[in-house]
């Protein structure tokens, strides 16, 4: 039986200006999350920018260099309870130029909140933000025509963007897309109707997430080791590989492999932060116990003799790339992997997305924000799996050990022979 | 044999400031615990005993004392540390007074929270420090909801908050140039509830100020200001008792109390969600000063 996840992410995404944070700060007054002095804060705040209304913006808006320019910079984390789940909200910014942190808050989401102007229509900063979360593997979009109280309330118009939008979501292998008219600033369809939209007569933003169901995969077992424990037990020296486990299931008695040296054991005991348990699941961070004493490090990965990962050196794989720095091949960087850094060098660009036309293009090079599909080569065998088929072993993060700044987000495709 | 039981908030959080904890301690050559014997630190040191148990702490924790806290919280705090068995660095505010390298604020709103700043960051380079962590939770403040979880300090221990290194899924760069530190935020997640309802579930004990108590105290400001010497009053700021509870502890020059009767934890807790007022409108008489008081501060090196 799948365990329902007690947790559920989500991210408000979409163009610069299409009301995110209005929306976030909407979706939190009107349920009653806001307390008494963070309400007067915001009023405040609005009265001194010369606002004749409440700027909900404000709310999560809170740097001063974003609220001299009026957008967001950087994404602002809120969270609040909502039908017995904890949700926990990111506030993406639009802006182009911060699409790394669009793409920090939309990794490991599990809904997306893609708004539109209902005026504007979407842009290519639109169709950036919904192919990151297709390649992220966002399952699902609630995407909301905003500002329609521009668009005198018109059915016309908001079917045209709502179609556009499934249309694009498709063309790149998208999540499912759920419609919705809305104006976040007079609060239509966040967690009330209005006549206005009479003839709407689908969900509220707020329905929408009540009812989405997030169950925990039901995937193979993996746990990579951060650290193993060792301390003395009446003379005996023993050890314990502490980590968390990233998926499924592990069981005393199991034989699991270290990968990627291979070496073999079988799981004597499974320790839960004090508890000693039978069995124990992700996402729990544990300390496993092996029969015996096979050489096991920081870093391996920990899964069944029958269903391991693969161990490879090389991998193909969609990245999105975030320095202001191009990338061309060859380049020399560093793969981190949950609990390991290895030296990689990305061998050859294939494509990268024309998020225009929505195609993928020939291209010499990734610049700051694009999205592309490359060969990367690695140092050292690594435990890997396609992202598709499960995340923890398929995602990556890129590293330039020059600046040791974080240039790339990496999700394999292939895992490709060594 | 046991099943998969259903898994909490708790759970989840939890374990995510475990792997958090683990992940530091492993690629960080010097870490620290900021420890401060405020319920948040608490849980974070609680959490970093369970993340290595049955082994001892691969760091020790550290205290910067401004030399005016209550006293209940340093008598717990020295009982804490003594009770876990493991090492606290106790960083002076006074000291770094007497050094010459802050000068104490006086007069009736003198505060020590702001000096507190240069003793934290002289303390991390005289022990080389590379990653201290902290119990700051992204629902405290409007600053904070925007700090990653591995929040990178430059050289003079500024907090860049338009430069912020990117952090997708849970995969930390831990990468560091020479005198640059992290801040390691394991509790990032937590609310403010789910802190009480961990204190309650895994039976922690607390200073009595967080429990109602009849205090001598005076307004300010509209907040009840605990009497204490080091605290010059105003002219008609006279003291009255009354029976309160902090909802955090700091500074006491800038930590206000509530009326409260809630005396055991469960009460508390109750009280927390019913609770109009956030943490910090409710405590913190320093952030009235302006807007992004706490950026400000953050970027300068604050916790
Ligand atoms: N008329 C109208 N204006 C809106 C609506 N929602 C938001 N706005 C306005 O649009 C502007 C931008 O709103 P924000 O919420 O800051 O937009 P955002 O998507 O968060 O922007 P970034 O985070 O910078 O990408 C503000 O002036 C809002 O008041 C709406 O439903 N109708
Ligand atoms: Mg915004």
């Amino acid at each position: 039986m799948p365990v329902e996840s007690p947790m559920l992410h989500a991210v408000a995404v979409g163009s610069v200006d299409d009301g995110k944070s209005t929306l976030i700060g909407r979706l939190l007054y009107e349920t009653g999350h806001l307390n008494a002095d963070e309400i007067a804060h915001v009023e405040e705040a609005s009265r001194k920018r010369g606002r004749k209304f409440l700027d909900l913006a404000l709310l999560t808006d809170g740097l001063r260099a974003e609220r001299e320019q009026g957008i967001t910079i950087d994404v602002a984390y809120r969270s609040f309870d909502a039908n017995g789940r904890r949700i926990l909200l990111g506030d993406a910014p639009g802006h182009e130029q911060y699409t790394r942190n669009m793409v920090t808050a939309a990794a490991g989401a599990d809904v997306a909140i893609l708004l539109v102007d209902a005026k504007n229509g979407l842009t290519s900063q639109t169709r950036r933000h919904l192919a990151i979360c297709a390649m992220l593997g966002v399952e699902d979009v609630i995407a909301c025509v905003n500002k329609i109280d521009l668009v005198d309330y018109d059915e016309g118009r908001f079917t045209e963007l709502a179609d556009e939008l499934i249309a694009a979501s498709e063309s790149v292998d998208g999540p499912r897309i759920t419609a919705i008219p809305l104006s976040a600033l007079e609060g239509i369809n966040i967690t009330e109707r209005s006549d206005k939209l009479g003839w709407y007569s689908g969900p509220t933003v707020l329905e929408v997430l009540h009812d989405l169901d997030r169950l925990i995969a039901e995937e193979a077992f993996r746990m990579p080791v951060q650290w193993v424990t060792r301390h003395d037990e009446g003379g005996a020296d023993v050890r314990a590989l502490a980590g968390r486990i990233t998926s499924g299931t592990v069981r005393v008695g199991d034989e699991v492999v270290a990968l990627p040296g291979g070496k073999t054991s079988t799981v004597s005991a499974i320790d839960v932060l004090g508890e000693s348990r039978d069995m124990a699941s992700a996402p729990l961070s544990v300390a496993l116990h092996l029969a015996t004493d096979i050489d096991v490090s920081r870093g391996d990965v920990i899964a069944p003799v029958a269903d391991p990962p693969q161990v490879a050196t090389r991998v193909k794989a969609t990245i999105a790339w975030l320095d202001e720095t191009p990338l061309s091949a060859p380049a020399r960087l560093e793969v981190r992997q949950s609990a390991r850094l290895v030296p990689a060098i990305v061998e050859e660009l294939h494509e990268r997305l024309d998020l225009d036309a929505m195609k993928h293009e020939e291209a010499d090079a990734l610049e700051a924000n694009d999205l592309g599909i490359a060969t990367l080569m690695l140092a050292q065998p690594l435990a890997v799996q396609p992202y598709a088929v499960n995340r923890e072993m398929g995602s990556l993060v890129l590293v330039d050990p020059g600046s040791n700044r974080t240039v790339g987000a990496v999700m394999v495709t292939e895992v490709l022979d060594s | 044999m046991s099943t998969l039981t259903e898994l909490s908030t708790l759970d989840v959080l939890e374990a995510e400031a475990v792997h958090i904890i683990r992940e530091c301690a492993a690629e960080c050559e010097r870490p620290v615990l900021l420890f401060s014997g405020g319920k948040d630190s608490i849980v974070l040191a609680h959490l970093a005993t369970k993340a290595f148990a049955p082994a001892g702490l691969p760091f020790p924790l550290m205290h910067v004392d401004t030399g005016h806290n209550f006293p209940e919280v340093i008598e717990y705090r020295d009982w804490y540390v003594n009770e876990i068995d493991e090492r606290l660095i106790v960083a002076s505010v006074e000291d770094s007074i007497a050094q010459g390298r802050v000068q104490d604020e006086t007069g009736p709103r003198a505060s020590r929270n702001r000096l507190q700043t240069t003793t934290l960051l002289d303390a991390i380079a005289e022990h080389q420090f590379d990653a201290c962590f902290g119990g700051a939770r992204r629902d405290e403040e409007r600053a904070r909801a925007k700090e990653r979880v591995f929040s990178h300090r430059d050289m003079f221990g500024q907090w860049d908050p338009r430069n912020q290194r990117p952090e997708p899924w849970s995969i930390y760069n831990t990468k560091l140039r020479k005198g640059e530190h992290f801040r390691v935020f394991p509790l990032s997640n937590w609310t403010e509830i789910d802190i009480w309802a961990y204190i309650q579930r895994e039976g922690l004990s607390l200073p009595s100020i967080y429990f109602a108590h009849e205090r001598e105290v005076f307004t300010r400001d509209g907040m009840l200001m605990a009497a204490a010497d080091f605290v010059e009053r105003l002219p008609g700021e006279d003291t009255f008792t009354e029976t309160v509870r902090f909802r955090t502890v700091g500074d006491a020059t800038c930590t206000a109390c509530t009326l409260s009767t809630a005396s055991t934890v469960e009460q508390v807790l109750a009280e927390t969600r019913e609770s109009d007022v956030s943490e910090r409108g409710a405590s913190r008489a320093d952030d009235k000063t302006s807007e992004a008081a706490m950026e400000d501060r953050k970027r300068g090196g604050y916790f």
